[in-house]
């Protein structure tokens, strides 16, 4: 994708957003109900399934999972006594679904995903794409084998206040932008509770984000959303990542690193740095685009915008120094961090509404009007990609050039 | 052998108040992942029942509901029908569309002061939940009237301690206490060696002082009072909790506590029953399974208690009562 393709996906997500937030997304006809499935409703899977039940016409139709007690949750979210499935490929027979949800553990993403586009199912796959490039890739090319509908669930990609914050960066109000420094700073062990505490099975299942068979670690399920962001701002994917990191704090058995550190370079000389650490929450989770005039942070509910101090001025009005001279003396320059307020950026009342909300909506838009999601199988790749090659750096303390692992599609 | 598990506690701010969950645990790890996984689901209602998060789903349905029937989500819709329940179970003692009335009273900024009589008309248009259409078909609100708002302030935190119980108890905690402020409370099961977890009641004006004391096990407690914000105008004292059935704010009630099986029911009707005073609030506290109540009437230098199945462990009830009063007060089943 070019950049100029990049930036028009960005500005047509906006005038989505209206659409959806005027209730507009609501069925014509009573068969206008979409029907949904979803495998994995763990934690993550129930919070979807809230938010798309506040979209009008939408029902879920079968709730798949390996983990016995997620039914009884899932059915509490619907209140109904939604039919259930232990294997995803019993869900995909079922006759009357119209899209699934996959928010499985990562290593899954691509054989449930293929599985639903290839059953004639539009989905709605959870970040990231997939494990590995090749499995980012077969997913691609199982949307565009099956012309299905493909949303990854970046949703940030549809927060107000973050495609607001796109739109001025794009206009120029920082200037040219170099650098975005992101972070997602917790201080926790990233762990969910066990029932049973010591069953070896039950924690890899519950905690499969701690375990490299299944999980990505922390640059895939919180750097996603980040450098997603960043190839926005940036019109285009990175094309080499460094990186650092390990299981420093929290040796509990775990094997995704507990603290990772990712530079990614972008073909105009830009540059995203993100971290991710467990041992101090200080910063929380936020972007910060820095520009030549100004700067933009965005965290999970607002985004204020920064200026820097003006450029060169004329000094035609204070005459005076010429004629009266200026006082010496030592020399001194701050540096200090800027420490006043910024600009925030308020979103217009019709255009407000939650980041999930807006994605989902979006979602079952896309299905009713049989258009393309903003945040389609492309956006899922550059994304997902930068994910996959960020951890190789990692693990193998390796320099990743991505020319060397991608494709034309 | 297992050692036995040690009592930890955790606070964190949350719906405008503080939460703090008492738990014992095996080890602190334990305790660690545990208050992670409670104050998440509290964290997650806040998102979605907060009005004043512009990305919360109430901030969403108060938004559009005027305008348009709103689907929401099974979850929301239940609390919503339930919070209808509560007012028409109260006559409207306790309602959720109560906001203009709030503010019209300078209650949301500020001490207070009495509206304009238009003013005043105004907002009792705007209140009322047979305002609130809810439709269970659609999943669906939709408002009555231009300038109708939820305010899900006098039942959410209830609704958010039960979740964090469930959280807790489906995670294998056997003891526990979740606090909303110290307004209202859960308390489940009992420390170990112990029938029940105490609590005590204060006396309105001096916190230091218990006017009464409860052994809870399994159950929820909910205290109402505004005694520490009231203002005086025309030699009358107005508390800033309102009787949204007159439009002005409660007087002559200090403090009213409800003990029932559930936090989302302590929390409604403990409102309910600080607007009604216990001569309607008694009737009212007979139709709910279990429920125990303790009004404090009067004025702070001046209090009384009434009692409707209040059931003390600690004998200190009496020591505030009257006997000519608690003869006169005590309103039996």
């Amino acid at each position: 994708m070019n950049r100029r393709e990049f930036i028009g996906r960005a500005a047509a997500a906006g005038g989505a957003l209206l659409l959806v937030e005027n209730g507009e997304s609501r069925p014509k006809a009573p068969s206008d109900q979409i029907n949904l499935g979803i495998i994995g409703p763990g934690s993550r899977g129930q919070q979807l399934m809230r938010t798309f039940l506040r979209v009008p016409g939408v029902r879920f139709a079968g709730l798949c999972d390996v983990y016995e007690p997620r039914f009884a949750a899932a059915r509490e979210i619907t209140k109904e006594n939604t039919p259930i499935y232990h294997d995803y490929r019993e869900l995909l027979a079922a006759r009357d679904l119209d899209a699934v949800i996959v928010s499985t553990p990562l290593s899954l993403h691509s054989q449930h995903e293929i599985a639903a586009l290839e059953s004639g199912r539009h989905v709605y796959g959870e970040k990231s794409l997939a494990f590995t490039v090749e499995e980012c890739y077969s997913i691609v090319d199982a949307v565009k084998r099956t012309g299905k509908h493909f949303q990854v669930g970046l949703q940030y990609h549809y927060a107000p206040w973050y495609r607001e914050t796109l739109r001025r960066i794009q206009a120029g109000k920082i200037g040219r932008v170099t650098q975005v420094y992101a972070y997602w700073h917790r201080n926790n062990n990233w762990r969910r509770p066990v029932p049973n505490g010591s069953d070896k099975k039950l924690e890899r299942l519950i905690n499969w984000r701690l375990y490299k068979e299944y999980s990505g670690g922390l640059v895939a399920e919180l750097g996603s959303h980040h450098i997603n962001f960043a190839n926005e701002v940036f019109g285009s994917m990175p094309e080499l990542v460094v990186g650092s990191g390990g299981i420093d704090f929290w040796k509990d058995g775990r094997e995704t690193q507990d603290n990772v550190q990712v530079t990614y370079r972008y073909p105009s000389g830009q540059t995203l740095v993100f971290s991710a650490i467990t041992t101090n929450q200080l910063d929380g989770a936020q972007v910060r685009v820095y520009g030549t005039d100004g700067s933009a942070v965005l965290t999970e509910s607002d985004a204020i915008f920064y200026y820097e101090p003006k450029r060169p001025q004329s000094a035609v009005a204070q005459q005076t120094i010429v004629e009266h001279g200026i006082v010496t003396g030592a020399s001194y320059r701050s540096e200090m961090p800027y420490r006043g307020p910024g600009e925030t950026v308020s979103v217009p009342k019709d255009k407000q509404g939650s980041p999930d909300y807006v994605a989902c909506a979006s979602f079952i838009d896309s299905i009713r009007r049989n258009q393309r999601p903003e945040a389609d199988e492309q956006v899922a790749l550059a994304a997902g990609m930068a994910v996959a090659l960020g951890n190789q750096a990692i693990d193998h303390g390796k320099r990743i050039v991505f020319s060397e692992h991608s494709r034309q599609t | 052998m297992k050692s036995p598990d040690e009592l930890f506690v955790q606070s964190r701010n949350a719906m405008g108040t503080v939460f703090t969950i008492y738990l014992y645990a095996h080890d602190g790890e334990l305790a660690g992942v545990l208050f992670e996984s409670a104050f998440e689901e509290i964290e997650r209602l806040e998102e979605a029942l907060s009005n004043y998060r512009a990305t919360s789903e109430l901030s969403r349905i108060n938004r559009l509901a005027a305008r348009q029937a709103v689907t929401t989500d099974p979850e929301v819709f239940a609390l919503l029908q339930t919070s209808v329940a509560y007012s028409q179970r109260s006559a409207g003692a306790f309602d959720v569309t109560v906001g203009p009335l709030m503010r019209a009273w300078g209650f949301f900024r500020g001490g207070g002061r009495y509206p304009a009589d238009a003013e005043l008309r105004h907002a009792r248009e705007s209140v009322g939940s047979e305002k609130v259409n809810l439709d269970p078909a659609t999943r669906t609100v939709h408002f009555a009237a231009p300038g109708v708002e939820l305010d899900l302030g006098a039942i959410g935190k209830g609704y958010a301690v039960d979740r964090a119980v469930k959280v807790l108890r489906e995670a294998g905690v056997k003891a526990a206490l979740v606090d909303a402020g110290s307004s209202t409370l859960y308390a489940m099961n009992a420390p170990p060696g112990k029938s029940a977890w105490t609590v005590h009641v204060p006396r309105p004006g001096d916190r230091s002082q218990t006017v009464s004391t409860v052994a809870l096990r399994n159950e929820a407690l909910s205290t109402s009072g505004n005694y520490e914000k009231f203002f005086q105008l025309n030699g009358r004292r107005y508390c800033h909790v309102m009787d949204p059935r007159a439009g002005v704010p409660v007087q002559g009630v200090l403090q009213a506590t409800l003990i029932a099986p559930d936090s989302t029911t302590t929390d409604a009707l403990s409102n309910a029953m600080f607007v009604m005073g216990p001569e309607a609030g008694s009737k009212l506290l007979a139709t709910v399974s279990a429920a125990r109540g303790l009004w404090i009437l009067g004025e702070p230098e001046s209090q009384r208690l009434v009692q409707w199945q209040w059931q003390d462990c600690g004998g200190d009830v009496q020591t505030l009562v009257t006997k000519r009063e608690k003869g006169k007060e005590q309103i039996a089943r």
